[in-house]
């Protein structure tokens, strides 16, 4: 939520080759955490992608006659009011989760890295602009516009999609849920990076290797692909890192205000919401807390492997 | 800097329209239509027609706009539609931005409070399993949303050992213990991450070896040199906090039954009272876009490198 | 080092500055908040009567008052409104009953008795009402109910300039009021004033069931001097009503506080003293258990618990029924619901036994007519279409579509503000693709379009689910409103030329009992054709302090208050 100033980085050209790897690595492998954030994601990465065949039951199967019912070996989350294995559904979130984040912070980071990067590199009217713009999203209180947002495309984005036959299952079968929630995300997500990729820029162009390209008749285009954005990446690579945590949390807290991924699609956020009511009760333990703490852990992750990130790139 | 601070001056009320009118056109297009929400449906189209002249409805987009701005610059924000109907929203919004403002200050200074000296602590002794241990149980506390800590800290604290309430008894109850708990954690992870790294690179620097090197104790260093140039950046992080403080929050306020902004704001989307919603998304705006342009100057101030020109 | 010094001190002067800027904007809040506050409180109920020392006693402790004092406190919600004319919910109606009467009121068994009026007579041809009304009934501040002040306020309550969204539902029936409303007539001609205290109204047909419209509050009587006097928000400052109690105190967003009106005329007085409604939220079970209110209702989330023998709640819970239907509309004028035998599938393929105990915890009854039980014509014995997935496959392969393979796509269309459609609906698309293998979509509507689409004719939706409250206890307002073929209510598109006869037949049969037997009829018509997937009637379950006595649960909103003795 809150705005950090761009940390300014060194400015050193891009070190190459294997040994920077190597190096990197090194540096990486000191932070204790931010290797065990790397293995959590890892985890949850595999969870997602063989989600179908890790899973013990379909994440829809319901049995009535066996709901909310207490861990046991056959269930061993438990299951929720409508009898399904909240086992199968917190592995099935997993994969949703792993869809929403990144594309939110790749769709967000795209947008960022072209309209910040314009905006230093350009400057004048360009800045003016994507600056102004970013001011606007900006100072519109985020979580508010992705709920307002969400709330008005969804049923014209469905409406469209509709309109082709084709499409119609996609719709029916609610994915296009998933296009609401990372555009609405997105649209929140890149003037922060925008602006983050901007300072950068207008630091390092004033820079003595990008005067001395500039003298020796470098192209600016090529300046700014080969010497610029290298050299401006390091906090965009931590943010971006950060960014995918964060995005799992928006995705979550949309489905408190009921907007976005619906059941029976699993996702760890409804999880929480259509069972928060049950807060006083044992079933809250595997209903509410098992995917809250999923939820915690995965952020959790993607905040350490920033910091590692942050101490092996940077200073 | 003169020309600057004119630019930023003049450009906030062109941003505060500019949100007004985004927010203006989401509430005129977005899903659901308020009058046959109030009326019912088994109303007859006569009433719906007045309805909607009488609340200026009908007119061209521009013109409600206008209107709209021009009586929210006088603190007007018109009335709520659905879940108050006929209510004043100045009203709806007094007391619950009181109790909204009380809860969320308390727990930014509670988080300021703990969350300094956990930062010096850790930048003191950084690299140590003391270190470790501290960040570690902030990065934790920074990962887990409300939404988790909730409903455990509910469960706990209500439920096993009935200690803490829910709902809104004033500043000084025991029910505002729990909010403004979970709320101060976010600042005070805030707090202690910056102030340690903050710290840390202060005491690397030049001027700090200096002072070694002119034989002052440690506690002068730590106290008169060092701190003092960590404290800027948190300083401003500080007004940024301020800025969003009129937010309340969301979640923490409708689960736990507290009558601020937060909650309105939640049950004014659920009943799709856009009145409301623009009034609060308005008023978090000019929270945000004042403390911004504070802090922006001051940055502009503060490091030529990155004055906007 | 020494410029860093001075800029270091412009930015901590700055920003302590903003500091104090932004603690003193918090001061200057507060206090307009709390002068706000002082305002709200001084717009109490200014009665004429002197208060008798009870001031102190009564609003000081209000909100931490113990069962000591004889106050009632109860868990409220904000009212929407407490004009009689605007409200259609139920939170406002509750506190509109107690603050204001009407002519006729509903005794515990629903039936029909006298409140202001103490008689009435209905003409042969059943369109005139004659009433007689009672010459000792005044409004909270003294002054005299006569037939004038019903003349006023069903006129204006059809006065199109009060926007009421129900006077037409209620009070369309009589002579004049449509017209009225729809701005062609400047008075309701069917209401005459024959004397103070005679009060003729004119219906335009002989429908029996026109006074139980009456017992709505809609009906109500206001005083013309307080809704004139007071402006857009006459009911909440002064609503000077002729009901059980007074308003003593509302402070916006806190609490409404109730005192009893000294000039009630009905039987009981009221006995407490004072009743307080806290409407800042929370959480009305922990507020419960702390004894902060006296009587609470209870979520889905906590009914296990309450329900549990051993809790030391269970001794103070009620059942409480209400009521209303929740119910799966099926299109007739949209395939694959244009053919009965589809419909009845879907019906037969639902499992409500399993639904109601597993998804609701027994929190409502399955329900497999269509009025509810406790209200005339409820037939407790009706065969309904009760679960058979074997059946319901047969009927749909031996149903003009053949079979589920050939079935158009369908979509169930549902109300809410996005979020989940509930587990509820979930379960019952589970059960059409386990037990029919045909898989509806479920779409989400926000509620005022949904309302809106489902009243178009033709409603554009396939299949869509809802409920039904009564309006009046009568089963007029469930089969007649909801399944007619020329009802404004009818939103399946259901028509049967046999129910239509019986029903008009009931319209104007004047003997009750071949009344019902005619609705009872009908009902079992509408079920067998399966216009609708009947689910579950609602019950609600509500705990109530063991010192809190005679406290009742009607079905239907009417004054109650007035009956609650405290334990001392």
């Amino acid at each position: 939520m809150f705005q950090q100033r761009p940390p300014v980085a060194t400015q050193r050209p891009a070190a190459q080759g294997s040994a920077a790897w190597r190096r990197f690595w090194q540096r990486y492998r000191r932070n204790k955490f931010a290797v065990l954030g790397a293995v959590i994601v890892l985890l949850f990465v595999m969870v997602g992608l063989f989600a179908p065949w890790l899973a013990p039951y379909s994440y829809t199967e319901q049995e009535l006659t066996n709901t909310q019912a207490a861990p046991s070996l056959a269930h061993p989350f438990g299951t929720d009011r409508l009898g399904r294995d909240q086992f199968s559904r917190l592995i099935w979130g997993a994969r949703t989760a792993l869809i929403v984040a990144p594309a939110t912070v790749i769709v967000g980071l795209t947008l960022g890295l072209v309209l910040g990067s314009a905006a230093g590199f350009f400057g004048g009217w360009v800045d003016q602009l994507v600056m102004r713009v970013s001011d606007v999203l900006f100072a519109f209180p985020g979580l508010l516009f992705a709920i307002l947002l969400a709330a008005t495309v969804q049923p014209r984005i469905e409406g469209w999609l509709s309109q082709y036959e084709a499409l119609k299952p996609f719709v029916r079968s609610g994915y296009a849920e998933f296009f609401v929630v990372i555009f609405a995300l997105s649209m929140v997500g890149w003037p922060g990076l925008a602006r983050l990729i901007r300072g950068q820029i207008l630091a390092l162009r004033e820079q003595p290797f990008v005067e001395a390209a500039h003298a020796i008749g470098v192209p600016p285009w090529r300046i700014l692909l080969r010497h610029l954005l290298p050299n401006a990446l390091t906090p965009v690579i931590v943010s971006v890192s950060m960014g995918l945590g964060g995005a799992i949390l928006a995705e979550s807290t949309l489905s408190f205000f009921g907007i976005g991924i619906q059941p029976p699609t699993a996702s760890w956020g409804a999880m929480i919401f259509a069972n928060f009511s049950f807060w006083r009760q044992p079933s809250a333990l595997w209903l509410v807390w098992a995917p809250g703490l999923v939820v915690g852990s995965l952020v959790f992750a993607f905040n350490f492997i920033g910091d590692g990130l942050n101490e092996a790139l940077g200073r | 800097m003169l020309v600057y601070l004119i630019r930023r001056l003049l450009w906030m009320p062109i941003l505060l329209l500019i949100i007004a009118l985004l927010t203006f056109a989401i509430g005129l297009y977005g899903p659901g239509d308020p009058i046959q929400q109030r009326l019912g449906t088994r109303s007859n189209p006569e009433a719906v027609a007045r309805l909607r002249a009488e609340l200026g409805l009908d007119r061209p987009f521009l013109m409600q706009y206008g209107e709209y701005v021009g009586k929210a610059v006088r603190g007007d924000f018109g009335e709520s539609i659905t879940l108050f109907p006929g209510k004043p929203i100045r009203e709806l919004l007094a007391g619950r931005l009181w109790v909204s403002l009380q809860i969320n200050l308390v727990a930014l200074l509670l988080g300021a409070f703990f969350g300094i000296p956990i930062g010096i602590v850790a930048a003191l002794f950084r690299n140590t399993p003391l270190d470790y241990f501290l960040m570690f149980g902030i990065v934790l506390a920074i990962s887990f949303p409300t939404f988790v800590l909730l409903p455990i800290l509910m469960w706990l604290f209500i439920e096993q050992i009935p200690l803490l309430g829910v709902g809104w008894g004033g500043l000084l109850s025991s029910k505002a213990i729990l909010p403004i708990s979970v709320l101060s954690l976010g600042p005070l992870a805030v707090y202690a991450r910056q102030t340690r790294a903050n710290l840390a690179e202060v005491l690397e620097q030049d001027f700090i070896r200096t002072a070694r090197g002119k034989g002052l104790s440690e506690t002068t260093v730590l106290l008169r040199h060092a701190l003092r140039n960590a404290m800027i950046p948190l300083i401003t992080i500080f007004g940024l906090m301020l800025g969003g403080l009129v937010s309340g929050s969301f979640i923490t306020e409708t689960l736990l039954g507290i009558p601020g902004i937060g909650r309105l704001g939640v049950d004014a989307f659920y009943a799709r009272d856009y009145p409301i919603i623009m009034a609060l998304t308005l008023l978090i705006a000019v929270g945000y876009a004042v403390a911004n342009l504070l802090v922006d100057l001051l940055y502009a101030y503060a490091d030529p490198r990155i004055r906007v020109q | 080092m020494e410029n860093n010094r001075t800029l270091m001190y412009v930015i901590l002067g700055g920003l302590v500055g903003l500091c104090v800027l932004a603690l003193a904007a918090l001061v200057i809040f507060g206090g307009v908040a709390l002068l706000n506050r002082g305002e709200e409180s001084s717009t109490v109920v200014a009665t004429t009567e002197t208060d008798q020392g009870t001031t102190t006693e009564g609003t000081s402790s209000g909100s931490s008052a113990t069962a000591s004092s004889n106050s009632l406190r109860l868990l409220g919600g904000e009212p929407p409104t407490l004009d009689p004319a605007l409200a259609s919910d139920a939170t406002s109606a509750n506190y509109i009953v107690e603050l204001f009467s009407g002519l006729v009121t509903l005794d515990e068994n629903v039936e029909i008795v006298p409140d202001i009026a103490a008689d009435w007579r209905v003409s042969d041809d059943g369109l005139t009402y004659t009433f007689t009304l009672r010459d000792d009934v005044t409004f909270a501040d003294g002054s005299a109910v006569t037939a004038e002040d019903f003349k006023y306020t069903i006129e204006r309550a059809c006065d199109p300039a009060t926007l009421s969204p129900v006077a037409d539902t209620y009070l369309g029936d009589i002579v004049g009021c449509k017209e009225k409303l729809g701005q062609a007539a400047g008075e309701v001609s069917g209401v005459r004033v024959i004397d103070p205290q005679t009060l003729e109204i004119t219906i335009d047909a002989p429908k029996v069931y026109f006074l139980a419209k009456l017992t709505y509050p809609t009906a109500f009587v206001v005083d013309q001097a307080a809704v004139q006097a007071g402006g857009n928000l006459w009911a909440t400052t002064n609503p000077n009503g002729s009901g059980p109690f007074r308003l003593d105190e509302y402070r916006f967003g806190e609490r409404l506080v109730l005192a009893p009106n000294e000039n009630y005329y009905g039987d009981p007085k009221p006995s407490l003293d004072r009743v307080t409604y806290i409407l800042s939220g929370g959480s009305g079970m922990t507020m419960y258990e702390t004894d902060e209110v006296d009587v609470v209702g209870v979520g889905l989330g906590d009914i296990d618990r309450v329900l549990d023998p051993s809790s030391p709640l269970n001794a103070d819970l009620r059942e409480v029924s209400e009521f209303s239907i929740g119910y799966i509309g099926l299109n007739a004028n949209q395939p694959p619901f244009d053919d009965p035998q589809v419909r009845q599938a879907f019906n037969l393929a639902i499992d409500k036994e399993a639904l109601v105990t597993a998804v609701l915890n027994d929190t409502v009854v399955p329900a497999y007519g269509i009025i509810p039980p406790g209200m005339p014509g409820h037939d407790p014995n009706i065969e309904g279409l009760r679960f058979n997935a074997e059946e319901a496959q047969r009927l749909l392969a031996e149903s003009s579509y053949g079979g589920a393979e050939n079935l158009p796509d369908i979509t169930l269309h549902v109300s809410g503000a996005g979020g989940a459609a509930g587990p509820q609906i979930e379960a019952i698309v589970e059960m059409w693709k386990r037990n029919l293998a045909v898989d509806v979509a479920i779409e989400q509507t926000e509620w005022a379009t949904f309302l809106t689409d489902i009243d178009r004719r033709p409603n554009p939706y396939q299949a869509f689910s809802i409920g039904w409250i009564a309006d009046y206890p009568d089963p007029e307002n469930f089969l007649d409103l909801l399944f007619h073929c020329d009802s404004l209510g009818n939103r399946t598109g259901y028509c049967n030329a046999e129910v239509d006869a019986l029903l008009e037949e009931a319209r104007v049969e004047q003997d009750n009992d071949a009344r019902m037997a005619l609705y009872d009829q009908a009902q079992q018509l509408i079920v067998q054709d399966a216009a609708w997937v009947p689910l579950w009637f609602n019950k609600g379950y509500v705990l109530v302090k063991p010192y809190v006595q005679d406290y009742r649960f009607p079905p239907t909103i009417v004054p109650t208050l007035k009956y609650v003795k405290l334990a001392q």
